[in-house]
């Protein structure tokens, strides 16, 4: 069962932010996005939930034109976006902070580069000393200050993580975009993720879009949930009505239950896995 | 059957198309970072990856072309009486052809397979998409300063290809084919003109900007994985191989009719 107890209380709404409209996105035959209609609200926390490759990432993807839709329109700030040129797209993409699934840090760069990069590249600032305070600010609030001078491969999954949220928060975002931020990550160190995405929503007052599939952490920091499934939105609300959604698939996936239809392949299929089609060696 | 090399080719043509894109952008945005004083230091490291790290195999690789012709072409003018003409030919084939072509060959395995190891690398670990995130242009950050780099230095090294070709040729004449020396830088001196050694080195220049054209493009557009890595660079050489080539024998068209064009004038001019 889901903690109840754990569920944040709600934010008051303050405006759309990012907007989508009839949004599609195919790669080559496979529709991966289906007439996604969505307005994210200012200063809250959104979190997309679904399967694993329903399209939770690439909708993100889209909120800041990593990934051009097929179809449809993106607006931030009431702009359209997805029509915009590279140049102007850079512009718009230093209002936000993007926590990759990987972290994707530069592992050639130490922490403290790392964080120092979109500082260099967008704030105005030459002075190293003041670059250098700003770099120690950002990894104090992930709690990892004093590990300036480590290399990305030095750190575990958790810490490079946090070291990728400091970077993500280096320009002082509007918008905070996390990408499965606990996946692969131990319950402990799980939590700590979201007590940082919780953290920072409070102390910068951002608006926070979370992509995953662990619904604990999903009841935790969402203001609201949505549910996407083959393309599809298909539930939206705040934690009490996904929890009470009558749509069977939510509450597959809210309990982790798998599907009926699921089992009966599993089921065809497992004479393959009985002991004789076994590499010999499999058996000793 | 019909319908699958119908397909193949439309994928050609427009695998083709993003490649002509990015190498416009990529030119484009390399332009207008020479004049950014914030890409120097960036277009700096990568001379000193490119460039000093590659000092030792261009020079082995130019020192073993102009032996190994040395060895091969001796018989040919001696039988004629005319071994101390083999300057000429070993200087005009290093400088002109041998030199360039296989200087960048030689870069195309070594820069062109790091290049696009690296930003395969970068690519399927997502850290291209993050540079993006940022609000940067990740042709700006990571294609114009290597393509820069390589468009530079390409013929620098060439010409110590040449240099090296040059000298282990001549030795190779005097030591073991006991050719005068005298004789041979004279009938080398002659023979050799400026425009000779500029032909090769404006050759490196474009060689220099097609490996890092091609291997920045592979790695950008690699699969997933450390196969997909494997395959960009493999892609990534053969591609720059046969551009090499391609080039070279556009240059040498070229650089023949201007050569035939403006050889009139230089009587005029001299």
């Amino acid at each position: 069962m889901t903690d109840g107890n754990n569920q944040k209380p709600r934010n008051g709404s303050s405006g759309i932010i990012i907007e989508t409209r009839n949004l599609v996105k195919r790669f080559g035959p496979k529709l991966v996005l289906d007439n996604v209609s969505l307005a994210i609200e200012k200063g809250k926390t959104t979190v997309v939930i679904g399967p694993s490759g329903c399209g939770k990432t690439v909708l993100i993807k889209h909120f800041i034109v990593l990934i051009r839709p097929s179809g449809g329109e993106v607006h931030f700030k009431g702009r359209r976006v997805d029509n915009l040129g590279e140049r102007e797209l850079d512009q718009v993409r230093t209002h936000f902070g993007y926590l990759f699934q990987e972290g994707a840090l530069f592992d050639s760069m130490t922490v403290a580069e790392n964080i120092m990069f979109p500082i260099q590249q967008h704030a105005r600032i030459r002075n190293r000393g003041e670059i250098e305070d700003i770099v120690k600010a950002k990894l104090a609030m992930v709690g990892l200050d004093g590990f300036q001078h480590y290399y990305p491969a030095r750190l575990s999954g958790g810490q490079r993580k946090r070291v990728a949220l400091a970077r993500a928060i280096a320009l002082n975002p509007e918008v905070i975009l996390y990408d499965e931020p606990t996946t692969g990550l131990d319950p402990i160190r799980s939590d700590i993720i979201n007590e940082l995405i919780l953290k920072l929503e409070r102390e910068l007052g951002v608006t926070t879009i979370v992509v995953t599939h662990d619904m604990k952490s999903a009841y935790k920091v969402a203001d609201r949930i949505i549910m996407l499934h083959n393309g599809k939105v298909i539930a939206d609300g705040d934690a009490d009505d996904i929890r009470n959604h009558v749509h069977p698939v939510v509450q597959q996936f809210i309990h982790g239950q798998v599907s009926d239809d699921d089992l009966a392949v599993l089921r065809m299929t497992g004479a393959a896995t009985t002991p004789q089609f076994l590499p010999r060696d499999f058996e000793q | 059957m019909l319908a699958a090399l119908g397909a193949k080719a439309v994928q050609e043509v427009v695998d083709a198309g993003h490649f002509g894109r990015f190498a416009w952008r990529a030119t484009t945005t390399s332009a207008r970072c020479c004049a950014r004083r914030r890409t120097f230091p960036l277009v700096w490291n990568q001379m000193f990856v490119i460039g000093v790290h590659s000092v030792p195999v261009v020079m082995i690789t130019g020192a073993f072309v102009g032996m190994t012709l040395a060895v091969q072409a001796y018989d040919q003018l001696a039988g004629m009486g005319l071994e101390e003409h083999l300057g000429v030919l070993i200087n005009i084939s290093v400088v002109k052809e041998l030199g360039p072509v296989l200087a960048a060959v030689m870069l195309a395995g070594r820069i062109g397979g790091a290049l696009t190891a690296e930003l395969g690398t970068m690519n399927v670990t997502e850290q291209i998409d993050a540079v993006r995130s940022m609000g940067t242009d990740p042709i700006r950050y990571l294609v114009a300063p290597r393509l820069l780099a390589s468009l530079l230095l390409t013929p620098v090294l060439t010409i110590f290809a040449d240099f090296m070709g040059v000298i282990g040729g001549a030795l190779v004449s005097f030591l073991q084919m006991e050719i005068n020396s005298r004789a041979y830088w004279n009938h080398s001196a002659s023979a050799v003109a400026l425009w000779d050694v500029s032909i090769g080195v404006a050759k490196a220049f474009f060689f220099g900007g097609a490996i890092a054209t091609i291997s920045c493009y592979k790695g950008f557009t690699c699969k997933e994985g450390a196969h997909g890595v494997g395959q960009a660079c493999t892609e990534a050489f053969v591609a720059s191989f046969i551009s090499i080539l391609a080039l070279d024998f556009a240059i040498a068209v070229i650089s023949k009719n201007i050569y035939e064009i403006f050889w009139p004038l230089k009587s005029i001019v001299t």
